[in-house]
């Protein structure tokens, strides 16, 4: 149907730079013959770097599969995805492996850290893997952000869900990714600490100038969003700039979700 | 409940056959044991059978006499009513010469009656069997060994040590005979026999006709005539009770590998139980009590336990078969059976197997009751991990096992008198210790770990370090994973320390007390009389004579008192060895070289006797009898016994004038090879004498040392590999267990080859800390062991050995993460994301 292939207002005067990620005419089957599953059906759309975009879609909408298929977690039945100059799109398994962890950050909804690590050294996880050196005072920067300082020792047995996730948000941003995706990051939390995280990732965007790409249902999470791109059945239908919680929820009505 | 159980197991045939392998080892192993002996036993009982079936009724010596039956007898057995034929078993020393002018073997052959016609009861392989003085048959697998064959014509001593040529009639399977499968033996008719051997009573009397009440009253009742059966199952007892002894071994390893099972399992149902939690809560929520839990788990352990056990009786079967192929192919002449798989085997098996199982589910299969039916409803903890504290009940077992072992082995080690008793005191601290250790194992994983990860987690990146701690993470579970290696690694080293020890302290013992190089001896006797094997005394003037040879001494035994029976060692010993090349330590008294009307006794012999110093005792020889007073008490690894006399009273209680043995050094500067090329010169034409050096003799006893260490090494293997069962067992559920947190680490970029070689790590970290553990108890115990034999043991530890036991270790754990490794890294990302 409207396969959106546009640049979304520049939030920060940058509309000559080429979007971060780019999706272009994307399929996923499961399955095969009567049994075949099809969670998306050619899906074209770009990210705009320094812009904070949510993909939101009822159950089934294949937005967790988007966000697979983008960053590389899971490959494509047919289409092409691109990461600035990277094509994801037949890269083996090491390859995608190496990208992920030099290009691309993680936040999940849920068990985003290891259990055996402390805080601290959950947030250095991705930098230790990649054999990157650690800009100290980038790291500090962040870390008085999402205000985590005197919980740095800590186990996340010992951190609440908010923390834990306030963690994994830092974790995502000292390695300074050209995307971060966040998969539906504040789904585990209460209204207050997902407030506090979304508002983070905002001001992550706004002020450092990052990526972010972020699956959520929620249309209050969505409405922190520079860029609301909606799915349905596998495809995109409409979008959606400066959202509100409103308009969000207008729009998802109007789907009939 | 029941269904429910089964259908869980159905769930999981995989999981339900890696907890079940851990018991088919374990069974596998005893069930091979008893196939084996029993296959072995069947064997020699048909041959005997057989033996005996060409036998009407047999006359021997009373059960347990040990003496012989007169000549006198046979006439009176022939002349019993009905009698057809009656032969005589003549047994003694007829040493053949081998090809090299040399007896065969450290003791002689046994030289043996062939009766012929129907009476034999050998089973003739070629040619027949001999008739007349110039004819002898060879025991089939001697001709074999010897390269001798019929036709050839070979040189036997007679028992004066004289050489007649016989020609080889035939081969003849003389194996029934328990002696003759070690020494090998040569068959002559009845009166060469008689003539070669020097023996004029008989072993056994074979009749055939007459009646067996008939012939007993013509022996008379102070021998046992028995009926041809009867003989049958006397010699096959005779024989049970060797594979008794193997049996008896080998279970004893099997003991130590079904322990080891029980840990293993033990440990699969704790991480299953833990792992199921929410399953249980459910069950409980629906409304399952908590009996009906317990039973759930039981039930599963009952059919882990019964499949295992039934798969174990399998591999056994194989094992035995096996074994008894192997053993085959060796020269043994041991009759085989096909393998053999009784119902006492097959009832023993399943039973070991499925009990072992129970018992150990029973502490996993409580704590799966203690589980609350609202934790169906929680967010799921990590079982296992978190802040781990020692519980009060293991800290007190720990404590008090500990260190009443550390205790009671210190006393065996140090306090008390060396010996047995001192030495099964330390053996029963180390099982309190290691029961100490078992219920501290938790508390000590988690230094171990950042012991043994240290070099992994500096020289491995990320991933090693994370291994490191997720290794750490579940100290109960890595605890009980690696005290299984450590029962198997702990028992290697500790052998490998005793048995280097052992042979570093008979070496000492040498050097300081007996510095000579060679020894020049004859072929053992029989062990009926030492007088008639000795080194003649004209080649041990030959010896002395002889200019490449420094110290000379000799050492002569008297034969035993006429009509008594010899209960000690009397010898003489060459008076100037005594400080130089025999150096005794005193116990008692002075242990120079004995005055005449003195003598002096070894500790062991003195101990016997009751003899003490300034004692006078009464010194019995094969002429005389003397009374001398006890000078002194000596000791020391040498190969003088007894008591020692001065030469001039020897010679008044014996006529023995040929030595027992002869020592030797090389002169000095003459090299050791030249002296011993003028000693093998000089003893050429003496067929029976033997020359060994001592450096030949360290050789041979450190390669009896490792052989041994070697067949321990490979009984023990098992319970090893079953503690590796273990670690790869515990992995895979542990990785099952991890699938999110793998996942995680997959998108943050850890590839596929970094995950494996993490759990690769974790299990090289796990063997390690296990392997570690036993070599520290190893050593420390073998320490203790070597100080409570002997006062002048020396402690010695095989460092190349030891490093070696802990490097395997590393080497197989790291084999073991294999397979789950290759599971772990083969999950989808995406997949492991959203499970659970």
């Amino acid at each position: 149907m409207t396969s959106t292939f546009t640049t979304p207002p520049p939030p920060q005067g940058r509309a000559a730079e080429p979007p971060a990620v780019v999706a272009t005419e994307v399929s996923k089957v499961y399955g095969s013959g009567d049994a075949a599953v099809h969670a998306l059906r050619g899906v074209s759309v770009g990210f705009a770097r320094g812009a904070f975009t949510a993909i939101m879609g009822p159950s089934g909408s294949g937005k967790s599969t988007l966000m697979h298929c983008l960053a590389g977690l899971d490959t494509v039945s047919g289409g092409r995805v691109m990461l600035g100059d990277a094509e994801l799109t037949g890269m083996n398994d090491k390859q995608l492996t190496l990208l992920r962890r030099d290009r691309i950050g993680f936040v999940f909804q849920a068990f985003n850290l290891l259990p055996t690590l402390t805080a601290e050294q959950n947030i250095l996880l991705p930098l230790e893997l990649a054999g990157r050196k650690l800009h100290r005072q980038w790291f500090d920067q962040v870390i008085d952000v999402v205000g985590l300082r005197d919980r740095l020792g800590h186990r996340p047995s010992e951190l609440s869900g908010g923390q834990q996730q306030r963690v994994a948000c830092a974790r995502a941003l000292v390695a300074q990714p050209e995307v971060i995706f966040a998969d539906e990051p504040t789904g585990n939390l209460d209204s207050r600490s997902g407030a506090e995280v979304l508002g983070f990732l905002r001001a992550s965007v706004r002020e450092m100038g990052q990526t972010i790409v972020m699956v959520t249902h929620d249309p209050v999470a969505a409405s922190y969003a520079d860029r609301v791109v909606f799915l349905r059945d596998g495809q995109i239908v409409t979008e959606l700039y400066q959202p509100t919680p409103d308009t969000v929820l207008d729009r998802l009505k109007a789907l009939g979700a | 409940m029941l269904k429910t159980t089964l259908a869980g197991l159905a769930a999981h045939k995989l999981r339900l056959l890696l907890t079940a392998l851990a018991i088919t080892l374990g069974v596998g192993f005893i069930s091979g044991t008893f196939v084996l002996t029993d296959s072995m036993k069947t064997g020699v009982d048909k041959t005997f059978a057989k033996s005996a079936s060409k036998v009407d009724v047999a006359v021997l010596p009373k059960k347990g006499s040990g003496g012989d039956l007169p000549s006198s007898l046979l006439a009176r057995v022939r002349s019993a009513p009905g009698v057809i034929e009656a032969e005589g078993t003549v047994k003694g020393d007829a040493a053949l010469v081998g090809r090299d002018g040399k007896a065969v073997g450290d003791e002689p052959t046994v030289g043996a009656s062939v009766p012929s016609g129907r009476l034999l009861r050998y089973d003739v392989d070629g040619g027949r069997t001999p008739k007349g003085p110039s004819e002898a048959v060879l025991d089939t697998h001697l001709a074999k060994r010897e390269n001798f064959k019929v036709g050839d014509v070979v040189s036997v001593l007679d028992h004066k040590g004289r050489p007649h040529r016989f020609a080889v009639v035939g081969l003849v399977d003389m194996g029934i005979d328990s002696d003759v499968g070690y020494r090998g033996a040569v068959g002559f008719d009845a009166a060469t026999a008689v003539q070669m051997t020097g023996v004029k009573t008989y072993t056994e009397i074979d009749v055939r006709g007459g009646a067996k009440g008939a012939i007993a009253s013509a022996a008379g009742p102070q021998y046992d005539t028995l009926s041809g059966p009867q003989l049958a199952q006397r010699l096959a007892k005779a024989n049970g009770a060797d594979t008794k002894v193997i049996q008896a071994g080998l279970l004893l390893f099997g003991f130590v590998a079904m322990l080891v099972s029980a840990l293993v399992i033990y440990n699969t149902f704790a991480i299953l139980i833990a792992q199921r939690m929410r399953e249980m809560a459910l069950l409980r929520c629906v409304g399952a009590t908590r009996r009906q839990i317990f039973g759930g788990v039981l039930t599963e352990a009952f059919a882990v336990g019964l499949v295992g056990s039934l798969l174990g009786l399998g591999a056994g079967l194989g094992l035995g078969a096996g074994a008894l192929a192997v053993i085959g192919t060796f020269d043994t002449g041991m009759a085989l059976a096909a393998p053999e798989l009784t119902v006492r085997t097959i009832v023993v098996a399943v039973l070991v197997g499925v009990i072992v199982t129970v018992l150990s589910a029973l502490l996993p299969a409580r704590a799966a009751t203690r589980v609350a039916p609202v934790a169906a409803l929680r967010s799921d903890l990590e079982p296992g991990s978190g802040r781990f504290r020692l519980g009060w009940f293991r800290t007190a077992v720990a404590a008090l096992f500990g260190l009443a072992g550390l205790g009671l082995g210190g006393v065996g080690a140090l306090g008390m008198q060396k010996g047995e008793v001192a030495m099964y005191l330390v053996a029963f601290a180390g099982g309190l210790f290691f029961l100490g250790v078992i219920a501290g194992m938790p508390a000590l994983v988690r230094p171990l770990g950042r012991l043994v990860g240290a070099v992994p987690g500096r020289l491995g990146g990320v991933p090693a370090r994370l291994a490191v701690s997720n290794a750490q993470r579940a100290p109960r579970r890595t605890a009980t994973t690696t005290i299984a290696l450590t029962i198997g690694i702990g028992l290697m080293s500790l052998f490998a320390v005793v048995a280097s020890s052992g042979t570093a302290t008979a070496n000492a013992q040498l050097d300081k007390h007996f510095p000579v190089d060679f020894q020049v001896e004859s072929q053992f006797g029989g062990g009926k009389d030492a007088a008639d094997r000795a080194v003649p005394h004209d080649l041990v003037a030959k010896l002395r004579a002889l200019p490449q040879l420094g110290e000379v001494t000799d050492a002569r035994e008297a034969g035993r008192p006429k009509g008594g029976a010899r209960d000690m060692t009397v010898t003489t010993v060459t008076e100037s060895s005594f400080g130089s090349m025999l150096k005794l330590d005193a116990e008692s008294g002075s242990v120079s070289a004995p005055k005449p009307g003195t003598v002096i006794v070894e500790k062991d012999t003195a101990r016997t006797h009751g003899y003490r110093v300034g004692q006078t005792v009464q010194v019995d020889g094969d002429r005389g009898s003397l009374p001398l007073r006890v000078a002194g008490v000596f000791s020391g690894d040498t190969p003088v016994r007894g008591v020692v006399l001065a030469a001039s009273d020897f010679d008044r209680i014996s006529a023995v004038r040929d030595s027992a043995t002869v020592w030797a050094k090389a002169k000095p500067g003459v090299p050791v090879d030249d002296a011993r090329a003028a000693v093998e010169a000089a003893t050429h034409g003496y067929p029976t004498i033997k020359v060994g050096s001592m450096a030949e003799l360290r050789d041979q006893f450190t390669k009896a040392v490792n052989t041994l260490l070697l067949i321990f090494g490979g009984l023990l293997g098992l319970a090893i590999v079953i503690a590796l069962f273990g670690i790869a067992n515990t992995l895979s559920l542990s990785v099952v267990e991890r699938t999110r947190e793998s996942a995680l680490l997959r998108a943050l970029g850890l590839t596929r080859r970094q995950l494996r070689r993490m759990l690769s790590v974790e299990a090289l970290v796990m063997a390690v800390i296990g392997a570690l553990t036993g070599v520290v108890l190893g050593i420390g115990f073998g320490w203790a062991v070597t100080n409570a034999m002997a006062k002048s043991a020396v402690f010695a530890v095989p460092y190349a050995q030891i490093i070696g036991f802990v490097a395997l270790a590393g080497v197989a754990g790291v084999l073991a993460a294999v397979l789950p490794a290759r599971r772990a890294a083969k999950a989808s990302v995406v997949e492991s994301l959203a499970s659970g």
